[in-house]
């Protein structure tokens, strides 16, 4: 540390110049975007989450109603499935699009997010 | 006043009013540093500027230390950044010229002296002295920031801090 404290004098300089240039309109200047950012980004969230549990709050109904009709046949144990039987082909692409949509958005959210 | 570490804190909980403190304590810092190593003040402003919403990005990651020298770190990885942007600009744009150091924000005599001297620095020197010296980073935190070896930020600070003095001295005397 020693040879880091020789330069008091000029540190002082440089802090004189810098105290010069302090101004309200970079405060703004900087705090404008971040304002802006937070004022969407509450709702945004709020909104997104909200309609994410609607949805799933709203599925919970027709979800007993499948359960208590299809009970007798869930009888089958995992063992009892043949490998290779679960054939992708057959699902619907539209169904495909919308679960790699919804992944790469939260992808996106959690990256963008603040570390 | 609230410490550093406090506001850091609380602005990494999200409360825009603790950040607004620390850019309004630490801009002054920010922004001789970039005028210190940009070309001239309007790119010196949108590196403040850029340094201080990428601290809002990665306020969290603050460990404590001096805030000053956190915030200084990251004004150079911008200036860094736009200096990358500015030489693939000049490689396409053959028109371009280039503008010559703006001293505008320097207002006393002495601040003109010592912008003046800091501009007859070699580069390499030039961003030492001011990481070191100005912005307040050990010699150990520069040598992390540019990746010079260590031993040469210290070589680079002893021979630009006496090459300052001998400037300022020689001005002075004038």
């Amino acid at each position: 540390m020693q040879s880091e404290e020789k330069y008091d004098d000029l540190t002082a300089l440089f802090e004189a110049q810098d105290a010069a240039l302090d101004s309200e309109v970079f405060v703004d200047r900087v705090m404008q975007p971040i304002r802006k950012r937070a004022r969407w980004r509450g709702p945004l969230l709020f909104g997104a989450g909200g309609l994410g549990i609607g949805a799933a709050l709203s599925q919970i109904g027709g979800l007993f109603d499948i359960l208590s009709v299809r009970a007798a046949s869930l009888t089958h144990s995992f063992d009892d499935v043949r490998p290779g039987s679960l054939d992708f082909s057959t699902f619907d692409p539209l169904w495909i699009g919308a679960v790699v949509i919804m992944v790469m958005s939260c992808v996106a959210i959690v990256a963008s997010e603040r570390t | 006043m609230k410490p550093d570490i406090d506001l850091a804190r609380d602005a990494a909980s999200g409360q825009e009013a603790a950040f607004e403190a620390l850019v309004r304590r630490h801009q002054g810092a920010v922004r001789g540093t970039a005028r210190r190593l940009a070309r001239h003040a309007a790119e010196a402003d949108d590196i403040a500027q850029a340094a201080f919403l990428t601290a809002w990005r990665k306020i969290a990651s603050y460990r404590g230390g001096s805030f000053k020298a956190w915030i200084c770190t990251i004004a150079y990885r911008e200036f860094l950044q736009a200096r990358r942007k500015r030489k693939t600009e000049v490689e396409f744009d053959e028109g371009a010229h280039i503008v010559a150091f703006d001293t505008s924000a320097a207002r006393l005599p002495e601040h003109l002296d010592l912008e003046r001297a800091l501009k007859t620095l070699p580069e390499n020197q030039r961003i030492c002295v001011v990481l070191c010296v100005a912005s307040g980073l050990s010699h150990a935190e520069a040598a992390t920031a540019t990746g010079f070896p260590l031993g040469t930020v210290k070589s680079h600070v002893n021979r630009g801090v006496a090459a300052l003095r001998k400037q300022l001295a020689a001005e002075g005397a004038a």
